[in-house]
């Protein structure tokens, strides 16, 4: 067992786990019940599954030189996964796009009735 | 065949059926949102795709698609979301109105205008327009069947507060809908 077949099993391991993490997002997508559960779903590939997948390649590629811009590729996935996911879950929450039935606690209803009861803004519906 | 190619062609198997399941929710959607991170999911296994094809045949190619995907992905969520966080209380608040002006004309039960026409086309609309079967927005049909009455903006504020009292107020109840652009 030389050096290279334990690089290219770890290679095919990570690649392995990569591809699990975009089934489960996929099978998350379709499954789960509502839009925030959804985006949790979603995630998986963008930060988890896209290192694996970043760490195989740059194991199989046995250069460091492209090993920074595979890096690159994956810390733009991690600075921008997190900006997309707030604007996407802050418009969801305010056009309720959920499902409040599911929620076990709602911290952010208190405050958002407030701010529109002070301002006007909107009636937020309760669903009863 | 060595341990790579099994992983690679499982790996591309498991791709496929992530990428499946996204266009699934893609297709059955309820809201726009759901479309826009099932999109977006898109595009990561499409990187995925790439990376994995790299990693399998030892070519640097698509490192700068790689990139391009990520960058790409986020600045589409971020415009279309913005764009229904904005849009859709708007477009609520005058279908809720102009519901409420047609019943109060016509004094017809709310059946016929429950297919509004949304600002950005009917395709964002789940089952054709009919707001009625789908659970995520039955919240809108209830509130359009039960007839609650905005209050204008004349009335004062000692009751609660009207739900139509954005800032563009008075003119968005004899005006047309704007489009899709934003006509304000």
């Amino acid at each position: 067992m030389t050096l290279d077949t334990v690089l290219d099993g770890t290679a095919a391991v990570f690649m392995l786990v990569g591809g699990l993490m975009s089934l489960a997002a996929g099978i998350g997508l379709v499954r789960f019940p509502d839009l925030h559960s959804r985006m949790h779903a979603a995630t998986k590939p963008q930060v988890l599954g896209l290192l694996m997948l970043v760490l195989s390649a740059a194991i199989m590629w046995r250069s460091w030189s492209w090993v920074a811009i595979a890096l690159l590729a994956w810390g733009l996935m991690i600075l921008t996964a997190p900006v997309s996911a707030h604007v996407v879950g802050r418009a969801g929450y305010r056009t309720k796009h959920m499902r409040a039935d599911l929620l076990a606690d709602d911290e952010l209803a208190s405050a958002v009735d407030r701010l529109s009861r002070q301002r006007g803004v909107r009636r937020e519906v309760k669903d009863d | 065949m060595t341990l790579l190619d099994y992983s690679y062609w499982i790996t591309q198997f498991l791709l496929a059926l992530g990428v499946l399941c996204a266009v699934y929710r893609v297709y059955k959607g309820p809201s726009v949102l759901d479309r826009v991170i099932s999109v977006d999911v898109i595009l990561i296994i499409v990187g995925s795709v790439m990376l994995v094809e790299m990693a399998y045949s030892g070519s640097t190619d698509y490192i700068l698609f790689v990139v391009v995907t990520a960058v790409i992905g986020f600045l589409g969520a971020v415009a279309i979301a913005r764009y229904v966080a904005v849009r859709q209380p708007d477009s609520e608040d005058l279908i809720r109105r102009t519901e409420e002006q047609a019943r109060a004309l016509t004094d017809e039960p709310a059946s016929e205008p429950e297919t509004p026409k949304s600002p950005w086309g009917s395709g964002a609309l789940p089952h054709g327009g009919t707001l009625l079967e789908d659970e995520s927005t039955s919240w809108f049909a209830a509130l359009a069947r039960s007839g609650f009455v905005p209050k204008r903006k004349q009335d004062d504020d000692a009751t609660e507060p009207p739900p139509g009292s954005s800032p563009d107020g008075p003119d968005d109840g004899t005006d047309n809908k704007p489009g899709p652009g934003g006509a304000q």
